[in-house]
Order: C-alpha cells, then sequence, then structure tokens
C-alpha cells in the first residue's frame, strides 16, 4: 500500500500531507498533555517492534505474500495517539532507509496506514471490545479491527490515486479492495495470534491501554457493534462508489487531462445482482455479507485460540514456551 | 567517504525534494522529460562511489512495485502512453530516493528533523526506532531459527501459529527491554 513517487499529482499529496500533519500534532499534543515520560522509550521500541513485525512475510494465496500492517495491533496494544506516532516513525523509516513510498507521497502513506489505519482500527477495536472483555472477545475484535483497518487504508489510497487522475475508480477500487480483502484476512490472523499469546503470558499489558469506564455491557452488545460496523463499512462504500465519477471527471477537467470525452463509467458496479434493482443496492448487499461472513470468521478464530478456561486438556493453539 | 556523503543532511533532502516535486508536477503527457534528470543522478551516483551494480539491484527491487501501480492507469483512454511515462517518472523519483537513503545515515536525519521544529515525541521516537530495529529484527531472527530448529512436522496450521506466538512474544520481550532503556534512561539523569 506503500505508494511511490510519481503517482500523486501535487495538489493531492500537498492536501495529505496537510492533514497528515494535523493528526500528528494532535497525537503529540495528547502525548505530551499526558506528561507520562516513561512511555517515551516504550513508544520507540515498540515503533521497533512494528518495523520488525513487517518485516516477516505471510503467504496469502498461490505464491503471493502479504506482510503485516500493524496499525489496529498497534491501536490496541498502545492507544490511539501513541500508535499514531508509532506507525508515522516507521512510515517514514522505510520510506527514508528502504526507498519504499515515495517522500512526495510521505503525507498520503501516513494518511492511509498511520492515521486511518489507526484510528479505524482503534475505533472497531474499542467498540467491539466494550469494557472488561474476555479474552475470546478481545482476539475477536483485534481480529476484525485488523481487517477493517486494512480495507480502509486500501480504500482510502485508490481514493488519492484516482483523484490524482492517475488511474480510474473503476479500476483502482476494484483491484485495491479485492487484493486487500485477502491481505486483511492475514493481517487479522496475526494480530489475533499476537494478543493471544500477549493475554497468555502478560495480560495487564492490554489492560493498561486506556480504558474508558463505561458500564459493562453483556457479550451480546459485540454482536450488535459488529453489525453496525459491517452496515456502516457497506454503506460508505456504496455512495463513493457512485459518487466519486463526478469528482473524479471534476479534477481531470481542472487539470487539464483529455479523459473527458468519454465520462468514465463504474462498470463492475452498474451491472448488479440480477434481481436487486440497483447497483449500488447490489453492492451494498454483496459488501454485507462480505463483512458479516468474516465477522463471524473472526470470532470463530478467537473461540480457537482462546483456551477454555476448565478444559483440562492444553490446547495446542496457544502452547508455546516464553523462552522462545 | 566522498563529498556526497559529507554534504549536509538538510541539503540533500531539499535538493532531492525539489527534484521529485519537480517530477510530480509533470503532466502525464510530458512525463519522459523526467528522464533529463538521469545524467545528472548518475554524476552524484559516480560522485558518491556507489557501485551501479548495488544501485541497480536495489532499484530491482522497488520496480515491480511500480510496474503492478503504473498498470492501472493502462485503463483509461490513451492510458498506455500515460503509463509508460508514470512508470519513467516514478522510477527516476526511486533512484533518487536510493541516492539519499545510502547517502544519508538516520542520525543525520533526525537532526535535520529536530531542527525543521518537527515535535519532539516524533524525533524521540525515530531515533529509538533506529537504534532499536536492528537488534529486534536479530532477535526476531534467532526466535524463528530456534522454533523451526524444534518444530518437525511442517503444515501450515503450524507454520501461522509459531509466527504469530513469535511476534506476540517478541511484544513482550519488547516491553521489558522498554523498561530496562527507560530506568536506565532516569538512572543517567534524563527524562
Amino acid at each position: 500500500m506503500h505508494i511511490p513517487d510519481g503517482f500523486l499529482s501535487a495538489r493531492v499529496a500537498l492536501g495529505y500531507a496537510g492533514l497528515s500533519s494535523l493528526g500528528l500534532g494532535a497525537a503529540c499534543y495528547r502525548l505530551r498533555a499526558q506528561r507520562d515520560r516513561g512511555a517515551s522509550a516504550l513508544l520507540g521500541v515498540s515503533a521497533a517492534f512494528v518495523f520488525a513485525a513487517q518485516m516477516v512475510n505471510f503467504p496469502v494465496a498461490a505464491g503471493t505474500s502479504g506482510h503485516l500492517m500493524g496499525s489496529a495491533l498497534a491501536g490496541a496494544l498502545l492507544g490511539l495517539p501513541g500508535a499514531l506516532l508509532v506507525m508515522t516513525a516507521v512510515i517514514i523509516m522505510q520510506c527514508f532507509v528502504f526507498a519504499d513510498g515515495g517522500v512526495f507521497a510521505l503525507g498520503a502513506n501516513v494518511f492511509n496506514m498511520g492515521l486511518v489505519g489507526c484510528v479505524v482500527g482503534f475505533c472497531c477495536y474499542r467498540l467491539l471490545c466494550g469494557a472488561a472483555p474476555s479474552p475470546t472477545r478481545r482476539v475477536a475484535s483485534v481480529a476484525f479491527a485488523g481487517w477493517c483497518a486494512t480495507l480502509a487504508g486500501a480504500l482510502s489510497c485508490a481514493g488519492q490515486l484516482s483523484l490524482s487522475g492517475t488511474a480510474r475508480l473503476s479500476v483502482v477500487l476494484p483491484a485495491m479492495l479485492g487484493v486487500h480483502a485477502l491481505i486483511g484476512v492475514g493481517e487479522a490472523v496475526i494480530s489475533s495470534l499476537i494478543v493471544a499469546s500477549v493475554l497468555r503470558f502478560r495480560p495487564e499489558l492490554l489492560e493498561t491501554s486506556a480504558q474508558t469506564p463505561l458500564t459493562a455491557r453483556p457479550r451480546r452488545s459485540a454482536i450488535y457493534a459488529g453489525l453496525g460496523l459491517s452496515l456502516a463499512i457497506a454503506a460508505l462504500l456504496a455512495p463513493i462508489a457512485d459518487a466519486a465519477p463526478d469528482g473524479f471527471s471534476r479534477v481531470t477537467q481542472a487539470l487539464g487531462l483529455h479523459s473527458t470525452t468519454s465520462a468514465p463509467s463504474l462498470a463492475p458496479f452498474s451491472h448488479g445482482i440480477p434481481g436487486v434493482a440497483s447497483g449500488v443496492l447490489a453492492t451494498l448487499l454483496a459488501g454485507c455479507v462480505g463483512t458479516l461472513l468474516l465477522f463471524g470468521l473472526c470470532w470463530l478464530l478467537a473461540l480457537a485460540l482462546v483456551p477454555r478456561p476448565r478444559s483440562s486438556e492444553p490446547s495446542r493453539g496457544v502452547a508455546v514456551e516464553p523462552s522462545g | 567517504m566522498s563529498c556526497i556523503h559529507r554534504a549536509s543532511a538538510g541539503l540533500k533532502l531539499g535538493v532531492s525534494l525539489a527534484l521529485i516535486v519537480g517530477l510530480a508536477a509533470l503532466p502525464a503527457e510530458r512525463a519522459w522529460w523526467g528522464l533529463c534528470a538521469l545524467p545528472l543522478l548518475l554524476l552524484v551516483a559516480m560522485l558518491a562511489r556507489l557501485s551501479f551494480r548495488t544501485l541497480l539491484r536495489r532499484w530491482a527491487l522497488g520496480a515491480p512495485f511500480l510496474l503492478g501501480a503504473s498498470s492501472l492507469a493502462w485503463f483509461q483512454p490513451h492510458g498506455s502512453g500515460v503509463a509508460l511515462g508514470l512508470f519513467a517518472k516514478s522510477a527516476i523519483c526511486l533512484l533518487t530516493l536510493q541516492l539519499l537513503a545510502s547517502t544519508t545515515t538516520i542520525a543525520e536525519l533526525t537532526r535535520t528533523l529536530r531542527r525543521l521544529r518537527v515535535p519532539a515525541p516524533l524525533c524521540e521516537t525515530l531515533a529509538l526506532l533506529a537504534r532499536y530495529s536492528s537488534l529486534l529484527n536479530d532477535e526476531a531472527r534467532r526466535m524463528r531459527r530456534a522454533r523451526s530448529g524444534r518444530t518437525f512436522r511442517s503444515s501450515r496450521l503450524l507454520y501461522w501459529h509459531a509466527l504469530g506466538s513469535a511476534l506476540g512474544l517478541l511484544f513482550i520481550r519488547t516491553v521489558a527491554r522498554a523498561e530496562r532503556v527507560q530506568s536506565a534512561m532516569r538512572a543517567r539523569g534524563g527524562a
């Protein structure tokens, strides 16, 4: 998802650089206001951890591999301002040391993987977790939050590419979302495995990440929250798919590109499921069903990973000795 | 140490940023003009006494991503020219960035950022990241080697599980290390 230099127009790059420096400034202000000097070393070394974790590739499907993005995981482990700072540091480091992602596109990359990833990941996690969650619920929330953060980052990346006039939204949106829906599954699995082993050995590390005192809600509320989130995601996707060509053609006209003779059409979205009248409705339905399916899978994964409290047989799910 | 290595990080950052912004501002049908910057970049690489082979190998690592991303531009009116121009433009940008990365250390960069009034928490995080990333990378590699030495059966499920639990343990060790670093900093009167 790292956008290289040359793919974004100057206007888009500068605009997103402004947006992400605003978010970063807010995070720094918040961290300074907390006056928690003990956290500075933790943030620095956690950034090194995210960096190391991103080096590890996992197989996705048919020979391709993806790697962890880690923004939802960092949000769950360090809280929102800390996670934003850590992700920004990691992206800057990748840009200047490994030439992974461009300098001029740095603002946009920080926006996609830092700001959008952390905010979406953290909000999903907290919304699904509630107060005083059970281990199963925590692991399921992290998994679903990781998937949502990856997808949201890909969505915002596709938007930037099409706003720059690099590629049409009808091409870049399905391509990015399709690939990242798969990569997001890997992200969900790895994040939940990491959180499961942290829960096993040092559960207090997850308690400290700024739990707001909400009234303890029953376990069923996680299901409602998941349903609401899935609907929100699907509802967000559909209007974007519908309304974006206008914005795109306006931008191309403003930039003087000559592709306005044939108005861009959203071919994959205009031919919907037969029987459903509107293309938007079909997209909404498909997105909703897919997201719900994934939410159920996340819950099953969490059930498999977290051992039952009263089972006599030690499950192999987390059987690993701390000596490494 | 060549003269390019010794030049101030701010100057190098400014020049490469100006070049990249200039390239990004080229309209799609004039993207080929970006190739004019190639002789300049090769001159810099020669002055910095970088080996062309290493440079080319590193460039080839990044090029497939550029190719993939620019092929998305193919699907629009007059798309093939746009896609090729885009690839040329971004390939030059990648080369510029690689020259910058191989002649500037991260410590110099952090100092420059601090002089540019970047907030202190970000600078601290970057400095610590630079210091500890190689350490944690080595630790991760050791843990994976130990795990693969002990795991005789190899299956996809076990692979994923080993990966996840090793990373989880790495985070726990990270937190322990951060606590030690923090108390060492306190003992010396910092923070």
